[in-house]
């Protein structure tokens, strides 16, 4: 779908972000666990449970929480050596996270917010499992900022700090499987206000937040660790809340192919008014495919399942119309019909298909009474399955008579959306009484400087080139070259290191990976200290990737990749220069190029070439 | 402005828009806003406006929706009385202090547990409204008289809903009290109702399916572990709370639990043997010496504590290892026992059997007219103490028979 094809101030596009961020603090939220990922083979035990929805402090259940519940589902747990019993909801939560909460308030400042007198941790009732409690630990930390985009300034409505959710592993028979490491990590989400009008603007403000979130050099990187949600709507729509968007560079396609599929179904709605379109009661027709040839409904029959329909009055064609690339409205019904434990469903806009034949369509639209100019949705299930299933097609067909259902959905990967749940309401906020409120001292925090400005701070000051200097600041290793330089590593050599060395290491299949943070101040600290040549620093760290257990010492040695002393030095190049003797004598230094890499090879990067360099001349000249 | 209006506050430049809540501390204004969040904003920096008065009914809200709710009978199914006591089953946040209380009647669990339904016909009953810690041998005894009321009304078993902390101590005493020829079945819940993970909901059907069931004995139906899977089934003498906060708190010592329930076939089975559904007629013998008292030693305990023991009918020290205290202490002990004080020996070891007769201490202590509870709890044998008093004719053979299962006679290895 190309840019030129809406005009998004006719349409009146809205669209706001929420952009949730990891914060790489030593614990997590509510407890002292490490707030380390792991491996689900590393778990050590798991336990199972189940959840039922609740009602807040005013007495109110929320519809998303309701809907969650109608799927009767068991959660099954992954525990680790670095999880505790507050995260297996069997502990009540420890106090909020100082070091979290000191960096949420520096985010509060870089976005020009006013931070509240008291911060109220609240429960907000999640029952998909993915919290332990049945409920996420989220408290407003900040309201009204702004920050600045191209096309013009963003508000920031709330900052919010909370907790990670735990992760989903794998479904099983009975429900899912969550593991309980990136539970508890806290999270910061930031919401802007609905100022956005345009797909690139929206990316721009996501970039924008991103920057500002990093130039706190407190927030994890890497997959995973940001994602973005975008709430998107037109004039003739509905608030449409779009989850999990993984990367900045989907953002604008999400928000265009929302806006598209919007249109759609507005257009959608106004053909519908106009032919009268109706939904009828769904009936069971599961005689009419008594004999089908059908695997789908064949196999559900066998089971003893049913068939159920649903009449769409005036829907004929309009149930396989594109709405989405490769996304028809009947895709949709198909999200809904899944949502309630059926597979999908098959409607007459693609039938006959699939093993269904002419004659029974034909039976079908008879028994539900059907023109021709209905369409007709069926799901073979389980019977009990199959009603609820039915009726979630009939409801949602229902909503396309009514034009755009306000929702939650969720991003794939190529753009487009699908359903999740509806939107979730003030009533699954109720406070967290385990956890005292906190007053915030606001005056305390630093404000950071931002990445924009290491950029020219890093070119002035250490004399970085522009491209090199935007690397290292915008780079995940950001804090720890700031520590190095700190510890009196020369600047260049740190971030050439850490982005030049290291990106080149990995293009040789090195797992770098494995280097963490003690490597490169081990390694850089040996060259600081007159250990290591510069020319030593690439072998060194190959070899500690390899072995990350040893220390750069050790690994030095062993390897042999200590600096040579003077004398040693010396005698290589004596050793080369003689070997040489009648080049020398002949060409002088003429000969020095290809005699310094000779030395520079014997010594194999346990010299320094300015040393090197030196002494060869010397002994050159002695000759010449 | 009061709590449920829709107010504005200005604050420092910044609006806060919401409802107002009540709120737990005087220098701050509580606000719910638009999307669920609280927050606290500063009371004296704060300018408010109301904008529309009484939104919500705040007090209302959280005492239930207020709805009575209409429960049908079927001939079908047996009757099972919900004795509701308070505590975490059936609790909801008091939102002025913060704190989780028990607000609810026994009606409200069956709204609170819609699990429960169709399982019983259920006769509801307030006994009290406490936190269990704050619970006296008096609720003790007008428990037990309301479970005896229910038992003769028809119920077919009991389910009492009961505070975790000092379940242990109530499930004894009725217990004691108690002839029962049905089962009397203990649950609470250790995470509080108001979370949708609590264990309330797991801990209450298998609770009801208990009662249902053929084992008329005092029972402790709580989680077996931590998986929302088997509720065990403790004797209410045996059983103890031996974990804060996690859902498998409550142990029988040493012993395996006398059954368990599974929640997925609701089918109960038990290890050994156990009293039958009708074996015995209902009687009730609830009279209680409450002038008793349990005291742990410590090393180096200032022996002024055995003071306040002066002229108590009863005293239950929970001593070491095999039943001691300190030497320094047994000159007023056998004063006590002289000036008519039941003293009764448990150990804080909790698994094992008292023996004073292995050390010199011991002896002293027998010498002095201690009287050894076997393998009782302390807190069981407090309680057991209160009611031998009051009804047996000979106390100390009575601390050493077991009246309620409290006693193993033969300490067989478990694990």
């Amino acid at each position: 779908m190309s840019d030129s094809e809406y005009d998004y101030e006719t349409l009146g596009l809205v669209a706001g972000l929420e952009i949730h961020q990891q914060l790489d603090t030593a614990t997590k939220l509510f407890c002292d666990c490490p707030t380390e990922l792991r491996d689900p083979e590393e778990s050590t035990h798991r336990f199972t449970r189940f959840l039922h929805p609740t009602r807040s402090e005013l007495g109110e259940l929320d519809q998303a929480a309701v809907e969650e519940s109608k799927v009767e589902r068991e959660f099954e747990y992954l525990a680790y050596d670095t999880t505790c019993l507050v995260e297996a909801d069997d502990e009540p939560p420890h106090r909020l996270d100082e070091e979290a909460l000191e960096t949420a308030l520096e985010i509060a400042q870089l976005m020009d917010m006013g931070v509240v007198d008291l911060v109220q941790v609240m429960r907000k009732i999640v029952v998909d499992g993915s919290n332990t409690s049945g409920f996420q630990r989220t408290s407003l930390v900040a309201t009204g900022g702004q920050i600045e985009t191209e096309a013009g300034p963003v508000g920031i409505e709330d900052l919010l700090l909370e907790e990670e959710s735990a992760q989903r592993v794998a479904e099983t028979d009975d429900g899912v499987r969550f593991s309980l490491d990136r539970l508890g990590i806290p999270l910061v989400e930031i919401g802007t206000s609905p100022d956005i009008r345009s797909p690139e603007q929206a990316r721009d403000a996501a970039a924008q937040i991103g920057m500002l979130l990093r130039s706190t050099g407190k927030v994890k990187r890497g997959l995973g660790t940001i994602r973005q949600d975008v709430n998107v709507s037109i004039a003739e729509g509905a608030r449409v809340e779009i989850k999990g968007v993984q990367s900045l560079d989907d953002i604008d396609d999400i928000v265009r192919n929302e806006v598209g599929r919007q249109v759609e179904l507005v257009a959608i709605r106004d053909e519908l008014e106009s032919r009268g379109g109706s939904v009828a009661e769904p009936i069971d027709v599961t005689e009419t495919f008594a004999d089908t040839d059908s695997g789908v409904i064949g196999g559900a029959l066998e089971a003893g399942g049913s068939v159920m329909a649903v009449r769409l009055v005036g829907f004929d064609g309009l149930v396989g119309r594109e709405i989405a690339p490769d996304r028809r409205l009947g895709t949709e019904f198909s999200d809904h019909a899944k949502r309630h434990g059926a597979g999908g469903i098959f409607h007459t806009d693609e039938l006959p298909a699939y093993g269904v034949t002419e004659e029974e369509v034909a039976a079908l639209r008879g028994a539900v009474e059907a023109t021709d100019e209905d369409a007709v949705a069926i799901v073979a299930a389980e019977t009990e399955v199959a009603a609820s299933a039915i009726e979630a097609v009939a409801a949602r067909a229902q909503g396309a008579i009514d034009g755009v259902p306000e929702e939650t959905r969720g991003a794939n990967e190529d753009g487009t959306t699908r359903y999740l749940r509806p939107l979730p309401g003030a009533a699954r906020m109720y406070p967290e009484t385990d956890v005292p409120p906190v007053e915030p001292d606001p005056g305390e925090v630093e404000t950071p400087e931002l990445l924009t400005e290491k950029v020219e701070r890093y070119a002035a000051e250490f004399d970085l080139d522009a491209g090199l200097a935007e690397q290292v600041a915008y780079g995940r290793r950001m804090p720890l070259f700031e520590s190095l330089v700190a510890d009196g590593v020369n600047p260049t050599l740190a971030a050439s290191t850490l982005e030049s060395t290291v990106t080149e290491l990995r293009r040789d299949d090195v797992p770098v990976e494995n280097l963490t943070d003690r490597h490169f101040e081990e390694v850089l600290g040996m060259v600081t200290d007159g250990d290591l040549p510069n020319e030593g620093v690439t072998d060194l760290l190959t070899v500690l990737a390899g072995e990350p257990a040893q220390s750069a010492a050790d690994a030095a040695e062993a390897a042999g990749l200590g600096a040579a002393g003077d004398d040693e030095v010396r005698e290589v190049v004596l050793e080369v220069v003689e070997r040489n003797g009648p080049q020398v004598e002949e060409e002088g230094m003429q000969a020095f190029s290809g005699l310094m890499g000779e030395c520079m090879g014997a010594l194999r990067g346990k010299a320094d070439g300015d040393l090197v360099s030196q002494l060869l001349r010397e002994e050159i000249q002695k000759r010449a | 402005m009061n709590p449920g209006d829709r107010v504005r506050v200005e604050r420092a430049g910044d609006t806060y828009e919401g409802v107002l809540l009540p709120s737990s501390t005087d220098d701050h204004l509580v606000v719910k806003l638009e999307g669920g969040y609280n927050v606290g904003v500063d009371r004296a920096e704060a300018s408010v406006d109301v904008l529309e008065a009484d939104v919500y009914d705040v007090e209302r809200a959280q005492d239930g929706d207020g709805s009575s709710s209409e429960i049908e009978f079927d001939e079908e199914l047996p009757t099972i009385s919900l004795i509701s006591t308070g505590g975490t089953i059936a609790s909801t946040v008091d939102y002025r202090t913060g704190a989780v209380t028990a607000q609810f009647d026994a009606e409200d669990v069956l709204r609170a547990v819609p699990d429960l339904a169709g399982r019983a016909n259920y006769r509801g009953r307030v006994v009290t409204n406490i936190l269990s810690e704050n619970m006296t041998p008096e609720t003790w005894q007008e428990l037990a008289a309301a479970v005896a009321e229910e038992i003769e009304a028809g119920a077919d078993g009991v389910v009492v809903m009961h505070g975790t902390d000092t379940m242990q101590y109530s499930a004894s005493a009725l217990a004691f009290a108690l002839e029962t020829p049905v089962p009397v079945v203990f649950t609470g819940s250790q995470r509080s109702a108001d979370r949708p993970s609590s264990d309330n909901v797991m801990n209450a059907v298998c609770a009801v399916e208990t009662a249902k069931g053929d084992c008329a004995e005092v029972l402790v139906c709580m989680h077996a572990s931590d998986d929302d899977d088997t509720c065990a089934l403790h004797r209410g003498t045996r059983v103890r709370k031996n974990h804060t906060s996690r859902r498998d708190a409550f142990e029988t010592v040493g012993a395996s639990p006398l059954g368990e329930i599974d929640y997925e076939s609701l089918e109960a089975t038990f290890r050994g043997d156990y009293q039958r559904r009708g074996e015995t007629d209902l009687s009730i013998s609830s009279a209680l010496e409450t002038d008793v008292d349990l005291l742990k030693f410590t090393p180096g305990m200032d022996p002024a504590f055995l003071d306040v023991a002066d002229g108590k009918a009863g005293l239950v020290l929970e001593g070491t290892g095999l039943g001691h205290v300190s030497t320094d202490l047994i000159p007023k002990i056998t004063q006590l026992v002289e000036d008519g004080t039941t003293v009764v020996m448990t150990s804080q070891c909790l698994e094992g059997r008292v023996c004073d007769r292995v050390y010199d201490t011991g002896r002293d202590l027998l010498e002095a007219g201690v009287v050894e509870a076997e393998d009782t709890l302390p807190g069981t044998a407090m309680v057991k103490l209160m009611w031998a008093l009051a009804n047996a004719e000979d106390v100390e053979e009575a601390m050493g028979t077991s009246i309620a299962g409290e006693i193993t006679r033969r300490s067989a290895p478990w694990t």
